[in-house]
């Protein structure tokens, strides 16, 4: 491109592609690591020396994980919320978005300023936990779907994205009588697949990576989530207590810490799934994201 | 900026406003009613969870229990400033201010260079194969969450099973295990190190598209006259990025008690907080609601949250005021 390669480009190629090639090594490996980990027998993981390959290949981790009841649960619960909270909050924000994007609205200044103070004012979670707790979203598989359903930062996008949208398609639909919600399932909807596909992919790996709400705002057993049953192993893992570790070893050759990196790949492959999607629309959606501040 | 000097009155176009109704207000809303009920139940959501919250602030100055549910939030007796006498008299108080800032400052000096430096470096790389691979894999970690990066942690330090220890040990470099994941004095760096490694390369995105902002054409005038690659990296790329920086920057001050731009504070404070190193680990935001709903001292874990959002605020603002002053006047 500049001409040809003088002695600095060799360097400075040689120490880059290094560098590059150790930083790609150092993101990719750890992943690699559970991921051969989850496929070894536990008690031979525990003696050390594992690097490249599984060296006692086992398919018993997955085993005792899909045998488990409080892992069956939780992996359960986790794949409806992710479903049925992703779809509430995608219909939600885009109907609210869909109303807000109408250009004459009557009082749009009021609605815009009750937004925008929302999104950078909170009052806390401690006051969040008390509002919960005093309309009955406590201990219930709705404090992971309802207060979710709104979502700010893509309510802004999906009202630039309604306004683009020409009219004339709407306007023909109101001629031949047809109401608003019609309107909006129908003709807006369809139209707005990219929208909906990208807030989809966004919201719902939210959902499905979501712990926070699950160790606070619940305490039914059978409700946890796949991300708060990893936080507790991996709790026990990194004080070193090794209290569970014993009654694991007695079956399947299965440890905790192999059930901890087993729960890990479960959680992960799911989003490596859909990460080529995710890709396509981040980076558009981010710059937003960093403008809006 | 100089002001129109007649001024006009724009009459909206009406017909026949009613005296009852003189800016045809209520028509105009009734003619618009369904798209009026779709933004009104949005508004009602932010009102049950985000303006009431927002009210719960009071109990900050309130003698509350969680027993008198929302309403109390009104109805109890006021008890001024006796929270914040009570936390600024807490012994854990002045190392929970430390902390908060230590993380915060240590967050933002390591992990906000990192993705400019990983912007250049990939910008050099000729081979656009190489180049997409090195970023795809360096932004994969944003998507996975702390849990999993807490639990890719204690695969690879925990002093039993981690992976690093094994490596050292089975060298001989080191005689007994690293306690990374329980040695306060080691919690810093561990939320340091994995914020780099989960953030960096998300961020490399915006730096990334600011250098692909550069016209080629410096970059050739300056081969022609000379320059080599890291003269050409100094004077034009480095440059070429400056607004994007600054804007980051001020951005990532902004939200520095949250985490600036380098993953949530308090996610990693309670991931990689443990009774162990929790003299290091515990920040204002992990301990108000510790304080709040284990021990259920709710207004006094209100009276904590309120004084990390006050400060909180007041960063953001002025991060704002400056973000605005900064693409308002113009660099050049």
């Amino acid at each position: 491109m500049y001409g040809r390669k003088t002695t600095e480009d060799r360097i400075v190629d040689g120490v880059n592609y290094t560098l590059l090639g150790m930083i790609a090594f150092l993101t990719l490996y750890p992943f690699y690591y559970v991921l051969i980990a989850s496929f070894n027998l536990g008690e031979d993981t525990a003696k050390g020396g594992l690097y490249l390959l599984p060296r006692a290949f086992t398919l018993s981790n997955y085993t005792f994980f899909f045998k488990d009841p409080k892992w069956i649960d939780a992996f359960g619960v986790t794949a409806l919320r992710t479903v049925v909270g992703t779809a509430l909050s995608v219909l939600f924000t885009s109907l609210v978005a869909y109303g807000l994007a109408k250009p004459d609205l009557v009082l749009r200044k009021l609605y815009f300023l009750l937004v925008v103070v929302a999104m950078n004012v909170s009052g806390g979670l401690i006051a969040y936990y008390v509002v919960l707790r005093g309309i009955g979203l406590l201990n219930t598989f709705g404090v992971y779907v309802i207060p979710t359903m709104l979502n700010l930062f893509f309510l802004m996008i999906a009202i630039s994205f309604f306004r683009d949208i020409p009219s004339d398609l709407a306007e023909s639909a109101r001629i031949d009588g047809a109401g608003e919600t019609f309107i909006f399932l129908k003709i807006v909807l369809p139209v707005s697949l990219p929208l909906l596909a990208t807030m989809a992919l966004f919201l719902g790996s939210g959902q499905w990576n979501s712990w926070l709400d699950s160790a606070y705002f619940v305490q039914d057993q059978s409700l946890r989530t796949l991300a708060y049953r990893m936080m507790e192993v991996v709790n026990q893992t990194m004080i070193g207590s090794d209290s569970q570790a014993a009654q694991f070893t007695s079956k399947l050759g299965v440890t905790q810490f192999s059930v901890q990196v087993t729960a890990m790949v479960i959680s992960v492959f799911p989003i490596m799934c859909v990460y080529p999607f995710l890709q396509k629309h981040f980076v558009q959606g981010m710059m937003l994201g960093s403008v809006k501040g | 900026m100089s002001k129109p000097l007649t001024a006009t009155v724009s009459t909206p176009e009406q017909t026949k406003p009613r005296a009852s109704d003189p800016d045809g207000f209520f028509r105009q809303f009734r003619k618009q009613l369904p798209f009026q009920i779709f933004v009104l139940l949005g508004i009602g959501f932010l009102l049950v969870f985000s303006y009431t919250p927002l009210f719960g602030i009071l109990m900050a100055f309130k003698d509350y229990r969680i027993t008198m549910g929302i309403q109390g939030i009104f109805t109890s007796s006021w008890v001024g400033l006796a929270y914040f006498r009570e936390m600024v008299q807490d012994y854990n108080f002045p190392t929970l201010v430390r902390n908060t800032i230590e993380l915060s400052l240590l967050k933002l000096v390591f992990s906000f260079p990192v993705p400019v430096l990983l912007a250049v470096m990939l910008n050099e790389v000729r081979r656009s194969a190489v180049k997409r691979f090195v970023q795809t894999a360096s932004y994969l970690p944003h998507f996975i969450s702390w849990v999993v990066v807490s639990g890719i942690a204690t695969a690879l330090f925990s002093a039993d099973s981690g992976l690093v220890n094994d490596l050292l040990m089975s060298l001989h470099l080191i005689k007994k295990p690293l306690e990374v994941l329980t040695d306060p004095d080691s919690f810093m760096s561990l939320a340091v190190v994995s914020a780099v490694w989960k953030e960096t390369g998300w961020w490399t995105i915006i730096f990334l598209a600011a250098i692909a902002g550069i016209d080629p054409q410096l970059y050739e005038a300056a081969a022609m006259d000379g320059a080599g690659r890291l003269k050409r990296i100094w004077h034009i790329t480095l440059p070429g990025m400056k607004s994007a920086i600054v804007v980051m920057l001020i951005l990532a001050i902004g939200n520095i008690l949250g985490g600036g731009l380098a993953g949530s504070n308090f996610e990693q404070a309670v991931l990689f907080g443990n009774p162990l190193n929790s003299d290091k680990s515990q920040i204002l935001q992990s301990y108000a609601f510790n304080v709040g709903l284990a021990q259920g001292r709710f207004a006094f874990a209100t009276a904590i949250d309120l004084v990390q959002s006050a400060i909180a605020l007041v960063l953001m603002l002025s991060a704002n005021s400056a973000a605005k002053r900064f693409s308002g006047s113009g660099l050049y």
